[in-house]
């Protein structure tokens, strides 16, 4: 699950809200509760305690404790109730104390009696899991104290049985509204989802295709709507610069027909001091160098907006690249590389043999130019299970690691001194790539500075 | 011989022609594709050279004209394209022979020569400069007698350069002679293995035969006086 999405943000988002709000109302009712019930308790021990004040109030002077007893056992049936009584006067000391309560909560003979002073109005005291009320009066017959009790264990269990209720619904609230969060974003963000693919499978190419409209009339509709304005205006700007590139290319060729056609006629039939000569010979040499850096233009400029497939044949790399290895051979010899193509196991692919042998002439080129006198230069063969690959390797200077991401881009120098002195146009890297993505190719490259570099050309493996 | 250019680049079809007339052609010169068909009506012509690309009347429309009307009329097509399928359109549309600008004016002159030949080529099997001796049905070369070892490659660029001597090749021409087009603009080549050449042909030898005309290529020419 990705942590920073927004479905998992909204999620947790409502699963801390929703612990928040359930923490502060089950914290509310679980204390208004007990505040609730302790309070009907305590009205229930108050008018009780007002009955056997009545009695003692009632009672003449002389009156016998068994009369007394009598008259609370019959008025209020304390076992039965589940309550607590204990009337004692000063004088004698125990009138009466209740027995053991039906539910068996307390111990009537372990509650302490309350010492002196008596309370003239009724207090409250807590034993144990007791509440307990005691008053003192004065009557005919002397002075008592009535003490009235209940057990708190009925509130504290239904306390714990709420307590009990709100734990087990607090995960399973909490895990409904961050899932059903979750979902209900995902669900919301699927059509975006379906245009981001669309997107992602559209090339620049094909013009006509366009992002899905969705018909909610809503902010995603619109988006999809300007998503292929955008994309329409991006084609035609696309367009127009590949037009461009294609139509400037095209149209630098007769000048320099005749550019050079002139200068060479000049060198051949005009005599000339050899100062001259040497200068004009340079003019032709730069004209050259013009010429390779338009047809390159060219070249990319058709594999830009993706060339008619016409010869497209199954090719061997393997013997392809060893074949032009031997066209090589001396020029590598010629600078002291050692250029090694081994018997390779067959690449075959699919594609047009002339473009497949330019990648691995310039390809062996930039190897055999950027090794140092001494080093090798390896033709390899890897074939896997989903893919086959072609790898040239060198024992060359290498690729700083900052400049890897640029080597396939047009004009790109590692360093400017250095190629342009060698007369290379800054385009065989891009006419490579653009030929391997025409071919649906992979290109890889593996480098070390001082160590040299590979590359490796991946084709996917024909079902 | 009468040769027709219909080329809308003034300065292109003007210096191709001058350079025919040198060689001794008769040459018209057309600028579009409609005074192109007139001049062809009018005159009787041994060669047309035409650009593809023209106002009025596409070289395209033109050709398949001329296709009709003189069946036998060769005709060399100039473009500035160079991709395979329009390789094949031009033959399909009936040129007889295509070249790609920038072209070199030699390899014009090539391929002119060999389209009026018509008839296969009498091909000298020996061919000699100086002491220099290249036979091509054994494939040996032998200077002032003595045998010199060439490999394929190197024996491909001195056949090209003996074949018509005095004549400067350049790098592309060999390159697209002896290799083919991929290796063209990347690499020095022709250069490496004219070294090598050397090697084995000129040096052991007093007298240079293989000449370098800087900016332009290479050449095998008897003497060493001057260029050109």
């Amino acid at each position: 699950m990705n942590h920073r999405s927004l479905a998992f943000r909204l999620a947790v988002w409502y699963a801390l809200l929703l612990s928040a709000t359930f923490a502060l109302v089950g914290t509310g009712m679980f204390y208004g509760l007990e505040q609730y019930l302790r309070s009907g308790l305590a009205d229930s021990l108050r008018r009780r305690s007002t009955q056997i004040e009545q009695i003692l109030a009632d009672a003449p002077v002389d009156v016998s404790d068994g009369a007394i007893v009598e008259s609370i056992e019959t008025r209020i049936a304390a076992e039965f109730n589940n309550r607590f009584v204990r009337v004692t006067r000063e004088r004698s000391g125990l009138v009466y104390r209740s027995g053991v309560p039906a539910d068996r909560s307390f111990n009537p003979a372990a509650i302490p009696p309350l010492g002196p002073p008596w309370p003239a109005r009724g207090i409250a005291r807590r034993t144990g899991s007791v509440m307990e009320s005691a008053t003192a009066i004065d009557t005919a017959s002397g002075r008592y104290l009535i003490e009235l009790g209940a057990s708190l264990e009925p509130i504290e269990t239904l306390q714990a049985h709420l307590l009990r209720l709100l734990g087990m619904l607090l995960p399973v609230l909490v895990a409904c509204a961050a899932g059903g969060g979750y979902l209900l974003v995902g669900w919301a963000l699927r059509p975006v989802d379906r245009i981001s693919q669309s997107a992602e499978l559209m090339s620049l190419q094909d013009v006509d295709s366009r992002l899905p409209v969705l018909p909610s009339g809503d902010a995603l509709a619109r988006l999809s709507i300007s998503l292929n304005h955008m994309l329409g205006r991006l084609r035609e700007s696309v367009q127009t610069s590949r037009r461009f590139l294609a139509d400037a290319s095209h149209e630098l060729r007769t000048p320099l027909t005749v550019i050079k056609g002139e200068l060479q006629e000049v060198v051949r039939t005009e005599t000339m001091s050899q100062a001259l000569h040497d200068r004009i010979g340079s003019v032709l040499e730069e004209v050259a160098r013009l010429e390779h850096l338009v047809s390159g233009l060219l070249v990319l400029s058709r594999l830009d907006v993706g060339e008619a497939q016409r010869e497209w044949v199954d090719v061997d790399l393997a013997e392809l690249s060893a074949g032009t290895a031997e066209q090589m051979r001396l020029m590598a010899e010629d600078r002291g590389i050692h250029l090694v193509s081994a018997a390779l196991r067959p690449v075959v692919v699919h594609g047009d043999r002339a473009r497949l042998k330019q990648v691995i002439v310039n390809l062996l080129d930039n190897a055999i130019r950027f090794t140092p006198r001494g080093g090798t230069v390896t033709l390899g063969a890897v074939v896997g299970d989903a893919f086959q690959a072609l790898e040239i390797r060198d024992t060359g200077i290498g690729i700083p690691a900052a400049a890897l991401p640029h080597i396939f881009d047009r004009f790109y120098r590692v360093d400017e001194a250095r190629t342009r002195a060698d007369g290379g146009a800054g385009l065989g890297l891009s006419i490579v790539r653009s030929i391997c993505v025409a071919h649906r190719a992979e290109i890889e490259v593996d480098s070390e500075i001082g160590r040299g570099s590979c590359f490796r050309l991946k084709f996917p493996v024909r079902p | 011989m009468r040769l027709l250019i219909v080329e809308d680049d003034r300065k292109l079809a003007e210096f191709v022609a001058r350079g025919l007339r040198a060689e001794s052609f008769a040459v018209d010169l057309a600028g579009d594709g409609r005074e192109g068909e007139a001049f062809i009506d009018a005159y009787h012509y041994d060669l047309l050279i035409l650009d593809l690309m023209l106002p009025r009347l596409s070289g395209t429309e033109l050709l398949r004209r001329v296709r009709k009307s003189r069946p036998t009329l060769p005709v060399l097509v100039l473009t500035a394209r160079d991709a395979t399928d329009d390789k094949v359109a031009h033959f399909e549309a009936g040129a007889d022979d295509y070249l790609t600008k920038p072209f070199d004016f030699a390899e014009l002159v090539v391929r002119v020569k060999a389209l009026l030949r018509r008839s296969p080529q009498e091909r000298a099997d020996v061919l000699r400069i100086a002491n220099l001796e290249l036979n091509r049905l054994t494939q040996q070369v032998r200077r002032d007698g003595q045998r010199i070892e060439l490999t394929s490659k190197e024996y491909g660029v001195l056949e090209y350069l003996m074949s018509n001597p005095g004549r400067v090749f350049s790098r592309t021409m060999i390159l697209e002679h002896v290799w083919d087009q991929s290796f063209e603009g990347v690499t020095n080549i022709v250069d490496v293995y004219v070294r090598y050449l050397r090697r084995k042909v000129d040096e052991p030898f007093p007298v240079k035969l293989i000449h370098t005309v800087r900016g332009v290529g290479y050449c095998v020419r008897d003497s060493e006086s001057a260029a050109g």
